[in-house]
């Protein structure tokens, strides 16, 4: 522990840093970020509930408790992964222990000798020009405070660059691990470089370990997509309700590139997603698809912000959440299309379910459009399991409890048929099955 | 803050030394706000003791709050509210002998309007032997009407008559929609409103007229901070219409108003409104300022509001007409179209708070932009813990016109209760230019092809308004519309 003093307001996170810095990597040019970084977060602070932006997750609350800072620390490394493989899945697998890579949990053998996938750390010594190219460049310092306190307290992640005309055949795997005995707040940062006419698929697990106290983790990943290529990128969280997650994803993509995402939320105590994309070549095309299913106190809030910068590109939003008990989903998804982005054709679409009378939804789907020949639309629906669906089921002899799963399991479908790794996906339904079932 | 509270206490002693409070006589209050000012509007008006109360008290409230300026997509310079004359008596305006003195740029739309010539004689104040004799005729249908009314119980008349002849029912239901802690706008307007119209439907009456019709006429010089409060008894019914197609060149820049709507038990209230205030030149200058705090509610069980509204007019419109779902069974509705054209900005939209069991609320919002304009839909659906079974459904569409312009929508959907189905809907897109195409093809120009398309795309909400408000607003769209085509 570097900072072992208690920490819990703007203040005290913006003078600890004068005493961290001095143990954090990178050469003059990541310092130089994390000087600029740490000014505008002591200058956007820990968001109050009145930012537009915060206003269903009260993240003041979150940080109200006393945290301990936890940066550049050894990763525990005495454990056995076993039981965070997804089954039959055939990937390369990377291990983030409390936000530092792991090599000696992580298995990539067989990795093409071009794909550099190592640790951020090393990446910063190794490949400064790739740093100099993609670091802190979609996930704007002054955008938003977490992704301003990331970069100036991040010391490791995942860096993985995939040079041009490269298809990487199996999935990268990245397992990100929590274990800590106090409350803790971690800053793991990855950076994926994807090159021209390059392609990959990319599988991130989010579990706890060990965690019987609650832990923050405040994570900023950086994806640069170049031209053509083709990038798919699954997220699963499964944190226990220890867990609590700000988790900022931040794309770029260049002409004719292809972004395919999906989060999948099952359980985790708090949870904030920000997924930013922004089109910046003609003719690319992104698919955000999303889903949630929530339970006991659980709250996730999914905000995604699709910035359509050139004409010609395509993209399509589905989120889908079945929220039960006394928890509360969010979705806040933003389409804005710049004057420049002509021809844009843009969709998003959130729907629900509730299924107790203590859940919340809260969704907020945005259009800001300054392009006059553009295809915009959005829908948002929210209603409980269909009364008829339900009813032509059990006139055919489906029990209730059978007939309501059906129905649930057919709501989730078209965001589970966007999965194209076929053992994630057997895998995920097994998850959700039980999830429902209980 | 205690700065500030310095400055304004020399505001305060300031001004009292000049005496102008003594001075009981003034037409015109000194530019600037203070409790100096709120006592003089209340003695000009010859307020009872209560209502000053009110307005000192809504007016120490507004002095705690900040001006709201970040969360609407809105951009203006800065208002400085002590810059702004808060009483001035109905101004004489100056004498006109005939039309023909009258900006002819004003009576080219007005006939484009089709508005008769006694109404253009008395919006654009020209005083005549035939206006006269028009003044003479209105006087005599506003006591027709006058007695109509009266004759079912129904008490219409403007707010300080109200608070003279009706103060019980001002007491209960003044602030009860809209409490002066409800916004800043509202609590200015609660400090020093200027006049407006009260309402009062008794139990079972249907209204046998558009309120419209005697409010056309009755409406004139109500001033910038305009205070209307309608109350529906049981069983009872009434549509109102506020405003006017005709364009208002109104000199005060800002208009904050505030609506209140009571809806009792089965009973029903249709609140249409035309908004044709200037909206500032091509290039942007002037225009009005107009915020609104418009809200409605169904106090008990089986009882409608509804809103209709066309916005045409405002340089900046900040306006979000709610509905207030507490009785089981009520029906909230929305229905708007919002034109912005050159460089006026709107921010309009609706709140449906759904309270009760088994309510339900519809929205149905058109916005179209031109120019150099932004046009935003805000609006929020509340469903609350225990609301069984509330509905709603929403559609919002924007259509753009040119490729400066900017089209958004805010819609802001929170929902506690599981048996609730809400769903929403909005879209974004442009005039296709086959609907164009089909109809130069059978010989209708472009500007006519739009007017025809944009008019189609409003029908929604058009069918709304009473049937002769439904005619003009067609026209003023198509006015309003104007030399955006390219």
């Amino acid at each position: 522990m570097i900072a072992a003093e208690k920490i819990s307001s703007t203040g005290k996170l913006v003078s600890d840093f004068e005493e961290v810095k001095k143990t954090l990597p990178g050469n003059s040019f990541v310092q130089n970020i994390r000087q600029k970084a740490i000014e505008s977060f002591a200058e956007l602070g820990i968001p109050a509930r009145k930012n537009e932006e915060y206003k269903y997750s009260n993240v003041q609350k979150l940080f109200a408790d006393t945290v301990t800072l936890s940066v550049a620390e050894a990763p525990f490394s005495n454990i056995s992964i076993q039981k965070y493989l997804i089954p039959n899945l055939d990937a390369h697998t990377v291990v983030l222990a409390n936000g530092v890579f792991s090599e000696e949990l992580s298995s990539l053998k067989n990795l093409d000798k071009s794909i550099v996938v190592s640790s951020l750390q090393n990446a910063f010594e190794k490949h400064p020009e790739l740093i100099e190219k993609c670091f802190s460049k979609c996930a704007d310092i002054n955008s938003d405070a977490f992704i301003a306190l990331n970069t100036a307290y991040a010391a490791d992640g995942i860096f993985i660059s995939v040079p041009d005309n490269i298809l990487v055949e199996k999935p990268i795997h990245i397992i990100n691990l929590i274990a800590a005995k106090e409350s803790t707040l971690f800053f793991p940062r990855n950076l994926f470089v994807v090159g021209k006419n390059a392609q990959v698929q990319l599988v991130e697990t989010f579990e706890t370990h060990d965690l019987p106290v609650k832990a923050i983790s405040d994570s900023v990943t950086e994806i640069a997509v170049d031209e053509n290529a083709k990038v798919q990128y699954y997220r699963l969280q499964n944190d226990c309700e220890n867990g609590q997650q700000i988790n900022t994803v931040c794309a770029s993509q260049q002409k004719n590139s292809h972004f395919d995402t999906n989060t999948v939320t099952l359980s985790g105590g708090w949870i904030r997603n920000n997924l930013n994309i922004a089109l910046n070549g003609e003719n690319c095309e992104t698919h955000l698809n999303g889903l949630f299913i929530t339970s006991d106190t659980q709250h996730v809030d999914n905000h995604t912000l699709v910035d359509h910068r050139k004409p010609h590109c395509e993209s399509n939003q589905t989120y889908k959440g079945i929220l039960d008990e006394k928890s509360t989903g969010i979705f806040n998804g933003k389409i804005f299309v710049q004057r420049d982005a002509q021809k844009t054709n843009a969709y998003q679409s959130s729907k629900n379910i509730l299924l107790s009378d203590d859940a919340t939804i809260n969704t907020k789907p945005q259009l800001e459009i300054y392009a006059d020949d553009v295809k915009c639309s959005h829908g948002s629906s929210t209603g409980k399991i269909d009364d008829d669906a339900l009813f032509y089921l059990r006139a055919r002899g489906l029990g209730i409890a059978s007939a309501r799963k059906l129905l649930l399991h057919a709501f989730v479908n078209d965001v589970m048929q966007t999965i194209r790794i076929n053992a994630l996906r057997e895998y995920l339904e097994t998850l959700i099955h039980k999830k429902l079932g209980e | 803050m205690a700065e500030q509270n310095d400055i304004l206490e020399e505001h305060i002693s300031s001004e009292y030394k000049y005496g102008f409070s003594s001075d009981i006589e003034t037409e015109t209050a000194p530019p600037g706000l203070s409790e100096d000012i709120v006592r003089f509007i209340s003695a000009k008006k010859n307020e009872p003791e209560w209502m000053l109360e009110y307005r000192l008290k809504a007016y120490r409230h507004w002095k705690t709050m900040e001006e709201p300026r970040y969360w609407a997509h809105l951009q203006y310079p800065e208002i400085n509210f002590q810059n702004i004359i808060y009483y001035a008596a109905p101004k004489q305006k100056p004498e006109l002998k005939d039309l023909s003195e009258v900006d002819p740029e004003l009576l080219a739309t007005f006939e484009k309007l089709g508005i008769s010539l006694e109404e253009q004689k008395r919006l654009t104040g020209v005083q005549s032997n035939i206006a006269i004799d028009a003044v003479i005729d209105s006087v005599s249908v506003k006591t027709t009407f006058k007695e109509v009314l009266a004759e079912k119980g129904i008490v219409f008349c403007s707010f300080s008559e109200a608070v003279q002849e009706h103060p019980e029912l001002i007491k209960k239901y003044m602030g009860s929609v809209v409490p002066y802690t409800d916004n800043f706008y509202a609590a200015l307007n609660a400090a020093v409103f200027s006049d407006g119209s009260f309402c009062y439907i008794p139990k079972g009456v249907r209204c046998p007229m558009e309120l419209s019709t005697y409010f056309r006429i009755n409406t004139s010089g109500t001033g910038q901070f305009e205070r209307t409060l309608i109350v529906a008894d049981e069983h009872s019914y009434v549509s109102y219409l506020e405003g006017c197609t005709a364009p208002m060149r109104d000199e005060n820049q800002l208009h904050a108003a505030v609506v209140e709507i009571v809806s009792h038990k089965n009973a029903e209230v249709k609140y249409s409104t035309v908004q044709n205030w200037y909206p500032g030149d091509k290039n942007g200058k002037g225009g009005i300022y107009n915020f609104v705090t418009k809200r409605g509610i169904c106090l008990e069980e089986n009882s409608k509001i509804s809103w209709t509204q066309v916005e045409t007019g405002s340089s900046i419109t900040w306006k979000y007409p709610s509905v207030i779902l507490k009785g089981d069974n009520s029906v909230g509705e929305f229905y708007s179209v919002a034109v912005t054209n050159n460089y006026q900005q709107a921010d309009t939209g609706t709140k449906m708070t759904h309270i009760g069991k088994n309510t339900r609320s519809t929205i149905i919002s058109k916005g179209i932009s031109a120019g150099h304009s932004n046009n935003s839909y805000r609006g929020l659906v509340r469903i609350n813990k225990g609301a069984k079974n509330a509905r709603n459904f929403s559609q919002c569409d924007s259509l753009l016109m040119g490729p400066l312009c900017g089209a958004h929508t805010f819609p802001y959907i929170e929902i506690k209760d599981k048996s609730a189905v809400v769903e929403h809907e909005a879209t974004t897109s442009k005039i296709g230019e086959d609907q164009i195409f089909y109809c130069k093809q059978r010989g209708i120009d472009t500007e006519k092809a739009i007017r025809l398309i944009v008019n189609g795309y409003c029908k929604e909400v058009f069918n709304q308004l009473p049937m002769e408000f439904a005619v003009e607003a067609q026209k003023l769209l198509a006015v309003s519309l104007e030399g955006s085509v390219g």
